[in-house]
């Protein structure tokens, strides 16, 4: 079997416990639920819209931000950020693969999984509380743009982890990173509600593509090209990842690894 | 009381042996904190009041939340993974000590990055919480109050490990829940959910009724929450020792 798909079948195998699949689950229903209250009682105050957004597509908006959130690993640079400093990926390197795509397969493979989970909870949940979704063809073109913005995310967060090749230590970085999407990637809030300033800098940077994009299809807005963006943040973002780690495995060997 | 103190002084010198480390981590937590400032402004700037909430009443809610959370996970930063510790059948080591194991557990371990929490939420307070001595004293009675809630909580949690298996992922996802839905006002639910906020999770304890307390003082909301601190304290306590009776050791010599 190739080794990439090999990868991909072992990470999706390792997600499949229940136990941590659970906890992933239950985390997104507790979100929802929250959410659900939240943007309730937000739009009762505002006339039912803000910012052309109606109760059901913000819920629905939110159920795909968080999903593609909620299906990777959030400390992901913390333990790529550990096994730079402690030398675990000395051992990677032995391997005639490549250590970011080996890595990324299989993480690939756990977060397919779980966005399957969320997903299905999502189907459930929020039909119940805020309706149908908007627009069947949003839905057909945020399916894809999941998968894309969670892509997206693994791979930025490989290129942001491999910062511990020149720190050692990438221990923090996570949280930062976490809150750049948080808050520029649209995770809480849809662009269109930042300020204009805030919002046109989100535009330009890559979070975006990891949050926002599927939550915008999914809220109903039907706007392909949003897809093909995020193709293009994802060739840079796999680009920035193999450079960086590129880079720092070097460093890594003369340093003695 | 003298060796748990001293172990908790060890715990707080374990945590400031790496100090570039632990300012970081520190540094982090506020910034981390900052951002959910700035979210809240946002929030608030573009939808306006929600049900008698504005922007000002929701920094009290966050500052005491950051600082009953700094207590419950930074001070006291095993009360979350007693369910882990547990599991793995790491607490021999524990179990020898002339201690209580719980009290030693607890007083073992510091959060650096959950300390930046302690320190975000007086700040905050002292910058957006309109404080007068009134209005301070109650604001520590309330985030003391929410962290002994959290606290009791988490340990609760944490124990039912000892009773349905696992490796504590019950309290995993009962942490979060805490702590997501005490992220927000209590008045944004109703229905089967604000009961929920009251009971299975209280979230309410933790933040929604703190921040009543220093906003509207009333005797009453002062004896549910020293109530709710008691019993959520008890509950966590019982839970363990009853737990505890079913502990299978790991034959794993560890610090916890």
């Amino acid at each position: 079997m190739n080794p990439y798909l090999a990868a991909f079948v072992s990470g999706m195998r390792r997600t499949v416990a229940p136990g941590e699949l659970i906890v992933r689950v239950g985390f997104y229903a507790v979100i929802l639920v929250v959410f659900a209250a939240v943007w309730n009682a937000a739009m009762a105050a505002n006339g039912g819209e803000v910012a052309g957004y109606g109760f059901a597509g913000i819920l629905w908006y939110i159920a795909a931000a968080e999903a593609a959130q909620v299906a990777t690993n959030a400390r992901m640079i913390e333990d790529i950020g550990n096994d730079i400093g402690n030398g675990t990926v000395a051992i990677e390197l032995l391997r005639p693969v490549s250590v970011v795509g080996l890595r990324l397969a299989s993480e690939v493979g756990g977060a397919v999984v779980r966005l399957a989970g969320t997903c299905a909870l999502a189907a459930l949940f929020v039909p119940l509380a805020a309706g149908p979704p908007p627009s069947w063809n949003g839905v057909g073109l945020a399916i894809p743009s999941l998968v894309l913005a969670v892509c997206c995310n693994l791979a930025a967060q490989h290129a942001f982890a491999g910062i511990a090749f020149w720190l050692e230590d990438a221990k923090s970085a996570w949280f930062l990173y976490q809150k750049l999407i948080f808050l520029l990637g649209g995770m809480l809030l849809p662009l269109e509600l930042l300020p204009d300033a805030m919002s046109g800098a989100a535009r330009l940077l890559p979070f975006w593509a990891m949050s926002y994009a599927p939550g915008r299809l999914m809220a109903g807005y039907v706007e392909p090209w949003l897809l093909l963006l995020q193709v293009g943040w994802l060739v840079a973002m796999v680009g920035a990842a193999v450079a960086v780690f590129s880079s720092g495995e070097r460093r890594l060997q003369a340093v003695g690894g | 009381m003298r060796a748990l103190a001293a172990t908790w002084c060890s715990a707080w010198l374990d945590a400031w042996a790496n100090r570039r480390s632990f300012w970081t981590q520190l540094v982090v937590m506020t910034i981390n904190d900052s951002v959910w400032v700035l979210f809240w402004i946002l929030f608030f700037h573009r939808i306006g009041e929600v049900r008698g909430w504005d922007t000002e009443k929701m920094l009290l809610l966050f500052a005491i939340l950051t600082t009953a959370a700094g207590i419950a996970l930074g001070v006291f930063a095993n009360a979350r993974k007693v369910g882990q510790l547990a599991g793995d059948g790491e607490l021999d080591a524990t179990l020898t000590l002339p201690v209580d194991p719980l009290a030693h557990l607890l007083a073992r371990r510091i959060d650096p990055s959950l300390i930046g929490d302690l320190a975000f939420g007086p700040i905050l307070f002292a910058l957006a919480g309109g404080p007068t001595p009134e209005r301070i004293a109650l604001f520590i009675v309330g985030s003391l109050c929410g962290a002994i809630v959290l606290t009791g909580f988490l340990i609760a949690a944490g124990s039912l490990t000892l009773f349905v298996g696992g490796r504590g992922e019950q309290a995993d996802l009962a942490f979060q829940a805490a702590l997501i839905l005490a992220s927000y006002p209590i008045d944004f639910f109703g229905g089967v959910t604000k009961i929920l906020l009251f009971t299975a999770v209280p979230a309410a304890f933790i933040s929604s009724l703190p921040a009543e307390l220093v906003d509207s003082f009333t005797f009453q909301t002062t004896a549910t929450l020293l109530g709710s601190a008691a019993f959520f304290s008890l509950l966590g306590i019982a839970l363990f020792r009853l737990g505890m009776r079913r502990y299978a050791s790991g034959a794993v010599w560890t610090r916890a």
